[in-house]
This record gives C-alpha cells, sequence and structure tokens, in this order.
C-alpha cells in the first residue's frame, strides 16, 4: 500500500469523525428540540 | 501504521478539526439562521405600541399653534394684556402653562379640554377664555364642527360658561360650580 493512500485514509477517517463528533454534538441536540 | 500516526498526526488532528468545523457548520450555524427566521409576530406586542401610535397620529404637531397666532387680530395688545393677568394672579395653582407665556390662557383648565383640544383651538385662533366666554350659539357650532372626534364636547362641558368664570378669575365660582382647578 502506498504511504500516500494510507495517509489520505487516515485524514479521510479523522474527517469523518469530526463530522459524527459534530453531528453527535449539534445536529442530534436539534433532532430532539423539534 | 503507528510509525504514520506519530510522523503526520498533526495532518490528522487538521482533518479532524475541518471535519469538526463542517459539521459545525452543517447542523448548527445553519440551524441558527432557520431559528432567527421564526422571530416572533408585531401583535406579541399587544396592543398597546398601536395604541401610542395612534395617540401620536392624532395629536396635533406641535409647531401649529404658533402659525395661527400671527393671524389674530388683537396680536399688538396681548402682551400689555398679558403683563396685567400675570400680575394680579400670580397662579400658584397653574402646575405648568406653556401657553400662558405668550398672552394666552392655559386652555386645559377648562374641564374636558386636554392637551390635544387646547393645540386644536390654538390652531383656530382661539387662545384665550374671554374668547370662548363670547361664543354664541352659532360660533359654538362652527368650532364645534372643527372639533372631530371631540364634536360636542363645547356643550356637553359647558366651556362657555367655564371660560366665562376662568376669564372672570372667579377661581371660587369656578370650582363651585365644576370642582376644583386642576
Amino acid at each position: 500500500m502506498p504511504l500516500w493512500f494510507e495517509l489520505a485514509s487516515l485524514m479521510l477517517a479523522a474527517y469523518g469523525a469530526g463530522i459524527g463528533i459534530g453531528w453527535a454534538l449539534w445536529g442530534r441536540q436539534d433532532q430532539h428540540e423539534e | 501504521m503507528s510509525e504514520l500516526l506519530q510522523t503526520y498526526w498533526p495532518l490528522i488532528v487538521a482533518a479532524l478539526l475541518l471535519g469538526l468545523v463542517i459539521a459545525w457548520y452543517l447542523f448548527s450555524a445553519s440551524r441558527k439562521t432557520r431559528v432567527s427566521g421564526t422571530s416572533g409576530d408585531v401583535l406579541d406586542e399587544g396592543a398597546a405600541p398601536a395604541q401610542r401610535n395612534k395617540a401620536l397620529i392624532d395629536s396635533a404637531p406641535a409647531a401649529t399653534p404658533m402659525q395661527p397666532a400671527a393671524g389674530i387680530p388683537a396680536e399688538p395688545a396681548a402682551p400689555a394684556a398679558a403683563t396685567a393677568p400675570a400680575a394680579a394672579t400670580p397662579a400658584p395653582e397653574k402646575p405648568a402653562a406653556p401657553p400662558a407665556a405668550s398672552g394666552a390662557d392655559d386652555l386645559t383648565r377648562i374641564k374636558g379640554v386636554g392637551p390635544k383640544l387646547s393645540s386644536t383651538l390654538n390652531a383656530m385662533g382661539v387662545t384665550s377664555f374671554a374668547q370662548i366666554a363670547a361664543w354664541d350659539e352659532a360660533e359654538i357650532d362652527r368650532i364645534d364642527a372643527q372639533l372631530g372626534r371631540f364634536q360636542g364636547r363645547i356643550r356637553r362641558d359647558d366651556w362657555v360658561g367655564q371660560a366665562s368664570l376662568l376669564a372672570a378669575g372667579d377661581d371660587s365660582g369656578f370650582a363651585q360650580r365644576y370642582g376644583k382647578l386642576s
């Protein structure tokens, strides 16, 4: 596996994790409010 | 893999932060704008502001009483007339009577005449109790027709009777007949 591919996958996973955390923090709350 | 994490962890953290920022923008920032769109209705304030605005619209402009004053024929005699009653009656009962300063009587002393009616009358050139006391039936009808929603007040509140007592300076007679001076 080339290095850039591994790096890109890790960054993509981290990005996805960030989105997930953000949704858990702000998105889910608002759904309950409505 | 672990060496890769150790070497490039700042990039990974940056990607995580980027994901967080984008998630915040999607889920929180955009929702905030939607919430700000559903602001309260005007009528949530109740009817008080509407009444206040209506009163402001109905009230005469502050400048109007000054304009017809120039058209009064007895204008030159006014300053002399002004000094005489002022010297005779220091008027301790008058709270604050701005119209009295220019030789005119404070028409709001007539019961039933408020600031609005007073300024309306001033705009018609009626500034003294003596003028009102001298009104005959035809004059009352003529003035009454110009009073708008206050029509009928002249006879109902007996302005002529009140004004003749006030013009004569008969404060006790006025108090006896119409109640205490305000």
